[in-house]
């Protein structure tokens, strides 16, 4: 658009909201990097480089396994005739729902050695010590990589489904018509064409990867995130920690530069859905190959961790459990509502600024406010630590010179700091949604409000506004359903006891006591399950 | 002269809907027939039919010397050695020119593979591109790698799926003129399929003429010219204009002349509404006869003017409202003049 709108203050709180919401993290990483070298030293002689490795292994491993469950799940569901694939091509996306911690839990519940599998397997072969027989470690690296990976290869899954389903079919018939099979085309053309979206679905699986806390430390495995909250929560050391998320936010920087390469090279994927894709017709053993991998994968990674709180919420429930959540059920909607709301505002005014504003770097306050999603929760508490902390010092030492009621830790310490947190955090989801949602509206309608005498303040909430009723909503919802299941940064920046659905089940979780957590665990699994729905729905109606 | 290709009774339907039924065709060994028809009529069809990439559900196609596919021995297309060139083209984007055109030659070995390359390479004019990527060449380039992609494997047959339609209309004859004789020279067996009547008069040894999945008519591109077999046939491939006719005696009547009933070479169908079939050769002006024309549009071409003529006639029977006509003399848009039709072979048709 070559004129537009001119308005000052609009431009000046755009700058503003965009710079709030990075100047955190640039605090944090200066801080970080610019901390004593005698202090990295110390950190490198000792823990950081088990810290750095176990963190390298488990995203290797995690990013292997989701694309070993992933890719043959959307090669199955998208090439072949195969069995109940109506269902299952909507059910291998509900492990997303699910936390990895929840399931790691579960399953280690499920498979350890006071556990029904193992006690049932004893009595059936007369074995009665763990020298008798050998049985797999779940908590273990390893074991941790396999959980987490259970509930994030649907990334995988549709990112490359999408993928292959929007090939052109001429390629794979031009293959043909120069000798391949179905099989050998596929391996040889639609494969090599899906490299970008498999690269750019395993970049997103890293990042969740690098941000996973409750698996590991639940599982006892030294990663960066945990090292993080081991020094700040138990030894109170800052400027350790804020070094360590450095290190860190770093290592999230390299993923978020392969992602955006790989996204440069989707340039030969058309977003059109191919209906004329010809079905490979798989043979009765095929058959059950393939639904039973792909029943497998949604069995392990949702239905049965799903059942399994379904039958502690029944075994175990009681009201004054119900009471308990109450109380942190409250705190988390409040929390949710209220970054939500905020995130969800903060949206509206960036993508319409960027629409509708003359100036020349209009789209860069969206640009900056939605650089949050990759920084995982614990290096954003840091970041709202290193950054908050002084501020409290400071508005104390005024009002200790003003001689009135110093505030305390009004900013750092409260449910404030939270909320930033999750606002960076969240800001690209409610920014995403939008933004599609203003890009759906028709330029001429920017001008066709102008020519009959009507002006953009007030055509704003007479046009773009009502057009945008349904993405503000999704924008708004997603954005409280993630809110409501963030665990880390709450974990680090909760005031004293205040609890969340979240930190309470995390809490019962590490005392090994989820039973009376359950009906709150299904809760959160729930709320997860709304982005899904959402997320299929969308691409169904593409 | 060996036939190559045989279609007998070929049937397809998809979703309980024909879409071909009972096509029989036969092309002899290096002919290319050029398939044409409106959008929608099934050519494109009947091509990805005989590729192998649609089922047949009835009738066989035979390629000599010994492949017969019927519903009961369907052969998978990888199987059948017919090259194919789509309307896209469909070039690997991830693979360079070089990687595409010897994709189909995994089978032989390595030096066999570069010779041939190399001969295409040359052949098509590509020699210099060979190490670039599918996107960074032009339209034209791109359609000689498939080309050349296609003719890799030496197919014994070829399909052509619109393969001019992406071409800028200009560059469109130069590059159709290439083509034959390049597949000439190779004496290579090529069915093509338009929608452009121009492009099978310039590039096909035989055409054949389908509308709603049948073939209406079948022959070289000249004795379909002469002797349409239907009204449809005439009407797509805009042989000459319709002029309606009522039948006398001895004569029959139109709205500039009659003609004797003896004389007429052609008639289809009794007891409906005749058509003459007038070509623009067979008008001619009659300076000193009685008006009997109106012309309605004026276009300037390289054969002359060219005339919409409608007919001033009160019987509404015979009236027509465009007939074609080339003429040197210049009239004005609205002008009124006479004209006659020259004796020919005159051939009636009915809708």
């Amino acid at each position: 658009m070559s004129s537009g709108n001119k308005n000052k203050r609009w431009k000046f709180l755009s700058w503003l909201i965009a710079l709030a919401l990075i100047t955190p993290v640039l605090v944090m990483l200066f801080s970080g990097i610019g901390s004593s070298t005698e202090l990295f030293s110390h950190l490198w002689q000792t823990v950081l480089p088990t810290y750095i490795s176990n963190t390298i292994q488990l995203a290797i491993l995690v990013v292997t396994f989701s694309i070993l469950f992933g890719v043959p799940a959307a090669a199955i569901i998208s090439q072949t005739n195969v069995m109940g694939k109506k269902y299952l091509r909507w059910l291998l996306m509900l492990p997303l729902a699910m936390p990895a911690y929840l399931v790691a839990y579960l399953y280690t519940d499920l498979f350890d050695y006071a556990g029904p599998v193992q006690r049932f397997l004893r009595a059936s072969f007369d074995w009665h010590s763990p020298l008798d027989y050998w049985f797999f470690d779940i908590r273990t690296l390893l074991g941790a990589a396999i959980m987490i990976a259970l509930v994030l290869f649907p990334y995988v899954y549709m990112l490359v489904r999408t993928a292959f389903e929007c090939q052109d079919q001429h390629l794979i018939r031009a293959s043909r018509s120069l000798g391949y099979s179905l099989t050998q085309s596929f391996m040889k053309v639609s494969l090599p064409l899906a490299r970008p979206a498999i690269a750019v679905s395993a970049s997103l699986v890293l990042m969740e990867t690098l941000a996973d806390f409750a698996t590991v430390q639940y599982f006892a495995v030294n990663t960066l995130t945990t090292a993080i909250y081991d020094t700040w929560l138990e030894y109170g050391d800052l400027s350790t920690a804020n070094a360590i998320a450095s290190i860190l936010m770093l290592l999230i920087l390299f993923t978020v530069i392969a992602e955006q390469r790989a996204r440069a090279g989707q340039r030969h994927q058309s977003n059109r859905l191919n209906n004329q894709i010809k079905e490979k017709k798989l043979s009765v053993a095929q058959h059950f190959f393939a639904a039973g991998f792909c029943w497998l994968l949604v069995i392990a990674g949702f239905i049965l961790p799903f059942l399994l709180l379904i039958m502690m919420a029944l075994d175990y429930a009681t009201l004054e459990q119900l009471n308990e959540l109450l109380s942190s059920g409250f705190n988390s909607l409040q929390v949710a509502f209220y970054v939500a709301s905020i995130t969800t505002f903060i949206a509206l005014l960036l993508s319409l600024f960027k629409r509708l504003h003359y100036s020349k770097w209009r789209d860069h306050p969206l640009q900056i406010s939605g650089f949050g999603y990759a920084i995982p929760g614990t290096v954003l508490a840091m970041a709202m630590l290193a950054t908050l902390g002084p501020i409290d010092h400071w508005l104390n030492g005024v009002a200790k010179l003003l001689d009135i009621t110093a505030p305390g830790l009004i900013l750092s310490g409260s449910i404030f700091a939270i909320i930033l947190a999750l606002v960076v955090r969240f800001a690209a989801i409610a920014n995403g949604t939008i933004t599609s949602g203003v890009e759906q509206i028709p330029a001429s309608l920017d001008l066709a409000p102008a020519s009959l005498g009507v002006t953009l303040n007030k055509s704003i909430p007479k046009v773009h506004l009502p057009l945008l009723k349904s993405s503000i909503f999704v924008a708004w919802l997603l954005v409280f359903v993630e809110a409501m299941k963030e665990l880390p940064a709450v974990l680090l920046l909760r005031p004293f006891n205040f609890e969340t659905l979240s930190t309470q089940i995390y809490q019962l979780i590490s005392d090994e006591r989820l039973e009376q957590g359950a009906i709150g665990a299904l809760l959160i699994v729930l709320f997860g399950l709304i982005p899904v729905v959402y997320l299929n729905k969308k691409e169904s109606s593409v | 002269m060996t036939v190559l290709l045989t279609l007998r009774q070929l049937s397809v339907a998809l979703q309980q809907k024909p879409i071909l039924s009972d096509v029989n065709l036969t092309l002899a060994e290096g002919d290319i027939l050029g398939l044409v028809g409106p959008s929608g009529c099934g050519k494109t069809t009947l091509l990805n039919t005989i590729a192998g990439f649609v089922e047949q559900h009835k009738g066989s196609i035979s390629i000599a010397p010994d492949m017969v596919i019927d519903a009961n021995n369907l052969i998978a297309p990888e199987q059948r050695n017919i090259g194919m060139i789509f309307q896209d083209y469909a070039l690997f984007p991830h693979l360079s020119v070089y990687k595409n055109i010897a994709f189909g030659l995994n089978h032989i070995d390595k030096a066999e593979q570069a010779t041939r390359i190399d001969t295409l390479l040359s052949l098509l004019k590509l020699t210099d591109y060979s190490e670039r990527y599918p996107h960074q060449l032009s339209g034209g380039q791109q359609q000689r790698v498939a080309i050349a992609r296609a003719l890799a494997p030496q197919p014994k047959l070829l399909l052509l799926d619109e393969p001019f339609s992406n071409i800028d209309a200009r560059l469109r004859n130069e590059l159709m003129l290439e083509l034959r004789s390049l597949l000439k020279k190779l004496g290579i067996t090529a069915i093509f399929v338009t929608h452009n009547k121009d492009e099978v008069f310039s590039f096909a040894d035989k055409i054949a003429v389908m509308h709603q999945g049948r073939v209406l008519q079948s022959g070289t591109p000249i004795d379909v010219f002469h002797q349409p077999s239907s009204w449809l046939v005439a009407d797509f491939l805009q042989i000459g204009s319709w002029l309606p006719v009522i039948e006398g005696n001895d004569e029959c009547f139109t709205a500039i002349g009659n003609i004797v009933k003896d004389t007429i070479a052609d008639q289809r169908k009794d007891n409906e509404q005749q058509y003459l079939l007038l070509k623009p050769q067979h008008i001619a002006l009659m300076p000193e006869g009685e008006v009997n024309v109106n012309i309605e549009y004026v276009r300037i071409t390289e054969h002359g003017f060219h005339y919409l003529l409608s007919s001033l006639t009160d019987d509404k029977r015979l009236s027509f409202e465009q007939l074609s006509f080339y003429s040197h003399h210049v009239f004005a848009q609205g002008e009124k003049i006479a004209i006659e039709i020259l004796p020919h072979n005159y051939q009636l048709f009915s809708k």
